[in-house]
């Protein structure tokens, strides 16, 4: 289990990066379904499911939670969640349904990224124990995300492709890239 | 009410500038502070730069909020073009407009100013590139970056070109507002390079495609350098040479405008 915490704030995000994961449709339409149901089933996916080919490193993936707690720390959530908000986050234009399509769960993906955001008070091992009820995959070690990555499809969705080809050798051009992924994500507040 | 999630940390953080305080009390416009500290998100993140904006004077706190917004977010986003162009910028971390907080990497080495004849004259004790000195040793000798004064120039040039390019004016080029990265600092996935020449301090700058504009970014780091650096000349005129030889085609009629600069520069010197 991966954990994110800040120096000046509460909160812990638990992470765990599953891959491969297994009918990621049926995950899919288990949120779309909670969303209409009673609490408790909302509780239980209640996570931030996250495409983890679109990410590119862990600084990335911090730079969205954190960002998501500050906006919600200021009563500014743009999405209906602080969960929601990571999606939106790292999309890089203010449009919600693209954010959560391209971010978010879908049909297609094979690995995937999931999150909670709680308070210190939350025990670890009870939130993995609820992450892997949901999720049927294989859980590794966020080492791995390096090799989940498509570096394609980030570059197409940060309209980075003419840019980065003038970086030349291959660890140049994702360096250039993963700061480019954070610096627009951590400027998602201020994004024209 | 409850202490923002900014404002605790700026409370983790470690002041590393009073004197930018004062200096930027000094020259901005209206009664804007800026503080400035080194501080970190996370256990495991690398260091940041905090920029803090505040107002001395609450007279019209909408105002001057929107005034700090619009500061930050144009810093940001400048940042964001530059590095999405390839000049180097140190990347964004953070930015929370409403408490006027701007996170950036932090660079591990010493400004250009340090690193010329004549940049360590005139500081005081609480000066930030000494802060830098006490945290990592000897930053301030050229030599430990492995380039020449001339190549140092070079690069200065050619990274002003680059911003320029894509139509970037910084508004503030002075050596101050340009460091040299430490070798030390260079990760082992990267390492062709020794150093690197990275502009800072974009919170006076704009878009601009006119040759006039970019003629003044000069003519002002022209000036910057023959008033902190004694025989400038040389130097200034390797910083073009490089700058010239990017911008190509550009060149002729920024040269042209660069002239009629320094004409007007020194008729309004004489007049007084
Ligand atoms: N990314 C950075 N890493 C390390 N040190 C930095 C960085 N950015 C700035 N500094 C140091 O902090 C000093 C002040 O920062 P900066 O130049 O951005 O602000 P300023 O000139 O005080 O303010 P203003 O934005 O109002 O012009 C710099 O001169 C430099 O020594
Ligand atoms: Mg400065």
């Amino acid at each position: 289990m991966e954990s994110f915490r800040f120096n000046h704030n509460d909160n812990v995000a638990y992470a765990l990066l599953f891959s491969p994961v297994n009918d990621p449709g049926k995950i899919k339409q288990r949120i779309i379904d909670a969303a209409k149901a009673d609490d408790q089933d909302r509780d239980a996916v209640n996570f931030s499911f996250i495409e983890a080919s679109l990410i590119t490193s862990r600084l990335h993936l911090e730079t969205a939670i954190h960002q998501a707690i500050i906006v919600e720390s200021q009563g500014s959530l743009r999405t209906k969640t602080i969960h929601s908000e990571i999606l939106f986050a790292l999309n890089p234009t203010n449009n919600i349904t693209e954010a959560i399509r391209r971010y978010g769960v879908s049909e297609t993906s094979k690995s995937l990224i999931v999150v909670q955001i709680t308070d210190s008070s939350a025990s670890a091992s009870d939130v993995e124990t609820k992450m892997k009820a949901v999720v049927d995959g294989v859980v590794v070690s966020f080492r791995e995300l390096a090799t989940v990555t498509d570096w394609d499809r980030v570059k197409k969705y940060l309209k980075l492709d003419k840019e980065a080809k003038e970086k030349g050798d291959l660890a140049r051009t994702q360096a250039f890239i993963d700061s480019v992924a954070i610096s627009s994500v951590a400027m998602k507040s201020v994004m024209q | 009410m409850a202490v923002s999630l900014s404002q605790s940390l700026i409370q983790t953080s470690l002041p590393i500038s009073q004197g930018a305080e004062a200096a930027s009390y000094l020259r901005s416009f209206s009664d804007s502070i800026l503080k400035v500290y080194k501080a970190q998100l996370s256990p495991e993140s690398p260091p940041i730069l905090l920029k803090y904006r505040f107002k001395k004077h609450y007279r019209h706190p909408n105002l001057d909020l929107n005034l700090t917004r619009s500061r930050i977010a144009g810093e940001a986003r400048a940042l964001l073009k530059c590095l999405r162009s390839g000049v180097n910028v140190p990347g964004i971390r953070m930015v929370d407009a409403t408490d006027g907080v701007l996170g950036i990497d932090w660079i591990d080495g010493q400004s250009v100013r340090k690193l010329l004849p004549g940049g360590t004259e005139d500081d005081g004790p609480d000066d930030p590139e000494n802060q830098n000195d006490t945290q990592a040793g000897n930053y301030n000798d050229l030599k430990e970056y492995g380039v020449s004064v001339d190549g140092l120039m070079k690069m200065v040039g050619i990274e002003i070109a680059k911003m320029h390019r894509v139509d970037v004016i910084h508004g503030d080029l002075t050596t101050s507002n340009m460091m040299l990265r430490h070798p030390k600092s260079f990760s082992s996935s990267v390492t062709t390079l020794t150093t690197e020449l990275v502009l800072i301090d974009f919170g006076l700058s704009y878009q601009s495609t006119l040759t006039e504009d970019k003629a003044v970014d000069l003519y002002v780091l022209e000036r910057a350098f023959s008033s902190t650096h004694p025989d400038s000349e040389p130097m200034f005129t390797s910083v073009l040479a490089a700058y010239a030889n990017t911008m190509g085609k550009d060149w002729p009629a920024i040269k042209n405008r660069l002239d009629d600069v320094r004409l007007r520069g020194r008729k309004r010197s004489m007049v007084g």
